[in-house]
């Protein structure tokens, strides 16, 4: 067993989204490289505090059932407590 | 800061510049059309979303701390669960693409934590107990029963004293748990490298708890397409965790765990469930830019998780029933507590979406975060967040936050279950009858329906006076329990809103500091779609955190014209730098220059162990028995014994001849004890049977401030004093968890975190070099500046002496001999609270004493390449002679380790 029924569904819907989101997007976009200045700021970083995210998703994955955020890095330990 | 060496980062994530200084000047325009020309080629530009970070090292401090759970008015002593982390990380660039990063977090915790969820009506639960006839708090009491109505619904008690009231009452509550503290440690190491358009890292690190040992590694990268207005990233990464959880030996003759009867062993007198788990994941996501001021991020996770999913410490309270009451107007319901049973397989998929936009007027960003996961054990959760981080000027950045969470229950989540049967019953053969056994010889078994109407195997009556014959008991039919179940509050339906600020304020010259506060409720009330009807499980907590980042340029990024002669340039600059003292020696060096920085790490490991000793001698487990104790017999004493300190180091000059330090420190500690050879052990102690389990305590420490003044500067010989305080910021009011109805009172004073007082910490420093050849000596002391601690004591005063000499190995090495001596004071005055007094550890005058000690250490200065400016120490302190005040454990050795760089 994979997934149940409704979970795959939810999922395709996810994927189907995003790939709309993708082409959509990339087709029409230009923003030339001297453009950018704003996007470069550090208020602009997709994780502008990665201290406090680390430490936000330690927390929140020890009260709550989600998956971890930073679930590619590993580690977290028991959160037993 | 170096901005204006530094063109081809122009535009870059400098994240320690001013964010206005990325703003557009009127003025600049012709700078701005030849950086924007430059940033055409592919290589310098930089992806969207993701920082070109630099060099760094972080520090941070953060403090969890729950609220009080919902015991519906039950007094007790229990204190919420805090932790406290200390984390500490960097980046280093081994060459101009590839980047080594590390990582290290240790958090260690206490308090009272739920261990099982059972109806308020019960006669157990959270029970108070009274000392001298005065209820003094409450402790878990798992077996129990409760009344019920033909409907099954529970007839309630008073929470307090237990008696009927008559009425139905349907409210749960959490039966709470004390814990003596517990240390967690984790370390990872991560390597990347960057292409022009692409990425690659891989990272893997191990997590270690006395019950929880876990290994995990990762590999991930991204692609740039579309001239890095689009990135594609991908990973992957893979955990096993070992679980050998220590059975509460209070709770555990209470919990039925005969579905991990495969699984419990048996340690030094405690019982240890055993379980492996494995976690893979798999995410991939893709950045867009979707204009000039504004992007857009998003992934999917997935996540399998296999084996020991459940939390071995928590218990589901199942009511049994026996069906022969089903039709009584007053049913008696037997409540017992079975050890948690989850799925062993999970599946998890989370998509997460992130908006990230500019808001020019205000220079502002604006971030909203959407995530969405399911799970084949019914959680589903949804996740919104926004924050604004919004620059202020002067290095000055504030960011307030909200998030709002829901989940839905597992599946299989209950507050507590009925099942219709006995928890006992007395086992039937295939025929109906009941069996009996023989008390004197259990293997012979008789048939029938009372004691004096029996008949053996082959059918023959049996004589009822003859025979001892007693019912063959088996436990309820697990068949008939749902085949998993748990009470865990994270698995049932609820929400949760939090919100919260960080500030940051960067100091320049590459020192960035950042505090952040957050405040987090939970109610089942709040969930998405209805009230997931579990209040009684909501609580609240908070999170203070503060952090110092350095920004440490390597050498490779100095202006690009000076390349190939920026090491000399460093090593001629470098060269003027002092000598530095032996690793262990503090506030041994001043900085030379108004307006310099040095920030550093140092961690001090010490270890004490092998004899106990009194004077300077060994001594005998009996002496001790009789006489460590004062008119007490000693029980116990310490096996082993190791202190871990770990401190920041920051240092400023304001003047030449004026420099002020500021060092706050984290300690951490754990120590086994040993049953004294001889010793009569008072079967209630509060240690009696707390073998495997041993004791950890680990918070911040105190905080050592100081001002250095230097006396004499000409060259080879230099000298200062040191007017230095020490703040009481470490705890000196850690307990050990109650257990086997008795408390465990203040733990150890050699386990308390620190001093307690104000003190006194001078000293006085010569050096002096000459050639090859350098040299010091050092007076210190400490006063305390108080009678007593808050705990009723003060630790002994203290001077120390040392002289040490150095020898350049090479231009950047310099080994190093040292002698110290130290006095220290006993212990004055003693604890104004309980303390189980069980060992020499517990008495005052078992501190302090004499000390002579070599110390063999190795200081490098590197003077070029890509760390030039990095200065790193190490030192073995040698005991050599000991006279100890009263009975205490051997002293085996300290090492200290310090790491410092100045700016």
């Amino acid at each position: 067993m994979f997934a149940p029924a409704g979970m795959k569904r939810t999922r395709n819907i996810a994927i189907a989204v995003a790939f709309t989101l993708w082409f959509g997007v990339t087709g029409c976009v230009h923003v030339a490289p001297w453009e950018r200045g704003n996007l470069a700021k550090p208020q602009m970083d997709i994780d502008p505090n990665p201290l406090q995210t680390e430490m936000q998703s330690h927390n929140y994955s020890s009260r709550e059932a989600a998956p971890s955020h930073k679930s590619s890095a590993g580690g977290g330990g028991c959160g037993c407590y | 800061m170096q901005q204006n060496k530094r063109p081809r980062f122009q535009g870059s994530k400098q994240r320690y510049n001013p964010p206005e200084s990325h703003s557009v000047k009127p003025s600049s325009h012709t700078l701005q059309a030849l950086t924007s020309a430059a940033l055409m080629l592919p290589g310098l530009l930089i992806s969207p979303g993701h920082a070109a970070v630099t060099d760094r090292i972080n520090f941070q401090y953060s403090r969890y701390q729950e609220g009080e759970r919902n015991l519906y008015g039950v007094p007790h002593s229990y204190k919420p669960i805090s932790a406290d982390v200390l984390h500490g990380s960097g980046i280093f660039s081994l060459t101009d693409r590839a980047k080594f990063t590390f990582g290290y977090t240790q958090d260690t915790w206490s308090g009272a934590t739920p261990v099982s969820t059972t109806p308020l009506a019960t006669s157990g639960g959270n029970r108070p107990y009274t000392v001298n006839g005065v209820v003094a708090g409450a402790s878990p009491l798992l077996r129990s029963s409760i009344l019920l109505d033909h409907d099954l619904n529970p007839i309630g008690r008073d929470p307090i004293t237990k008696q009927s009231t008559g009425v139905v009452d349907t409210r749960s509550v959490l039966v709470m748990s004390s814990a003596s503290p517990e240390t967690r440690r984790q370390a990872n190491f991560g390597l990347s490298y960057e292409w022009n358009e692409a990425a690659l890292n891989v990272g893997g690190g191990f997590s270690r708890e006395r019950d929880y040992h876990s290994s995990f590694g990762s590999i991930g990268g991204r692609l740039d397409f579309n001239q890095k207005l689009t990135s594609v990233k991908f990973g992957g990464g893979y955990t096993d965790s070992q679980v050998s959880a220590i059975l509460d030996p209070d709770s555990s003759p209470y919990i039925t765990k005969t579905a991990y009867a495969q699984q419990i062993v048996n340690r030094r007198g405690s019982e240890i469930l055993k379980g492996d788990r494995q976690d893979w994941v798999a995410n991939t996501g893709l950045t867009q830019v979707l204009s000039k001021n504004a992007l857009i991020d998003a992934s999917i996770g997935y996540t399998h998780s296999n084996g020991f999913l459940e939390n071995p410490y928590k218990a589901t309270s199942v009511i049994f029933i026996d069906p022969a009451d089903l039709n009584k107007n007053v049913i008696r319901g037997d409540v017992r507590a079975l050890i948690e049973q989850r799925p062993n397989i999970r599946n998890q998929v989370a998509l997460s979406t992130k908006y990230v936009h500019y808001i020019s007027p205000f220079n502002a960003a604006m971030h909203l975060g959407y995530r969405l996961s399911v799970d084949d054990w019914g959680v589903n959760t949804h996740t919104f967040d926004a924050s604004w981080v919004q620059p202020l000027g002067g290095g000055w950045t504030l960011t307030p936050r909200i998030r709002y969470y829901s989940q839905d229950a597992a599946s299989f989540y209950r507050p507590y279950l009925f099942s219709q049967q006995n928890y006992i019953n007395q086992a039937v053969d295939s025929f109906g009858r009941q069996i009996w056994i023989d008390k004197k010889d259990p293997t012979v078994q008789y048939y029938g329906s009372d004691q004096f109407n029996l008949v053996d195997q082959s059918g023959n009556a049996v004589d009822a006076f003859s025979v001892d014959a007693q019912p063959k008991l088996t436990l309820f039919d697990a068949g008939k329990l749902p085949a998993h179940f748990s009470s865990d509050h994270r698995l049932a339906g609820f929400g949760s809103l939090s919100g919260g600020v960080v500030l940051s304020k960067i100091l320049g010259k590459g020192v960035a500091l950042e505090a952040g506060f957050e405040y987090y409720t939970r109610a089942s009330s709040m969930q998405i779609g209805g009230g997931g009807n579990n209040s009684f499980a909501d609580f609240d907590y908070y999170v203070a955190n503060a952090a110092i980042k350095f920004d440490i340029e390597p050498v490779s990024s100095m202006p690009i014209a000076t390349s190939g002669g920026s090491s000399a340039a460093h090593t001629h600059s470098s060269l003027h730098h002092h000598k530095i003292p032996p690793a262990t020696v503090m506030f041994g060096h001043m900085l030379d220059k108004p307006g310099d920085f040095m920030a550093g790490y140092r961690f001090m490991y010490q270890w004490t162990g092998g004899h106990m000793m009194h004077g300077a001698h060994k001594v005998s487990d009996q002496t001790i028995v009789d006489q460590g104790c004062g008119n007490k017999d000693c029980q116990f004493a310490p096996q082993f014994m190791d202190m871990r300190m770990h401190m920041v180091d920051l240092m400023y000059a304001p003047t030449k001849w004026l420099n002020v330090m500021l060092m706050p420190t984290f300690m951490d500690m754990d120590m086994n004890l040993r049953q004294l050879a001889g010793a009569r052990v008072d079967a209630s102690g509060a240690h009696g049977h707390h073998g495997a389990a041993g004791h950890e305590s680990g918070a911040v420490g105190d905080t050592y401030f100081s001002s250095l003044i230097k006396l004499l500067d000409i060259p080879g010989h230099r000298m200062h004093v040191n007017l230095g305080f020490s703040a009481p910021t470490g705890k000196t009011d850690i307990k050990i968890r109650r257990s086997f109805n008795a408390d465990g009172g203040l733990i150890h004073f050699g386990m308390q975190l620190g001093s307690g007082t104000w003190d006194f910490t001078p000293s006085l420093t010569y050096l002096g070099e000459y050639s090859r050849w350098s040299w010091g000596t050092q007076i210190s002391g400490i006063k305390r500046m108080e009678d007593r601690n808050q705990s009723g004591y003060r630790l002994g005063d203290m001077f120390q002496a040392t002289g040490w000499g150095g020898l350049d190995l090479t231009r950047w090495l310099t080994a190093s001999v040292r002698g110290v001596y130290t006095w220290q004071d006993a212990i004055h005055r003693d604890f104004n609270q309980y303390n189980a007094r069980i060992g020499p550890m517990d008495f005052p005058r078992n501190y302090g004493g004499q000390f002579w000690d070599m110390g063999f250490g190795v200081n490098a200065q590197i003077p070029g390449g890509r760390f030039a400016g990095n200065r790193l120490g190490i030192e073995w302190v040698q005991p050599i002679r000991s006279d100890f005040n009263g009975y205490q454990l051997d002293r085996q050795g300290m090492l200290s380790a310090t790491w410092s760089y100045q700016f």
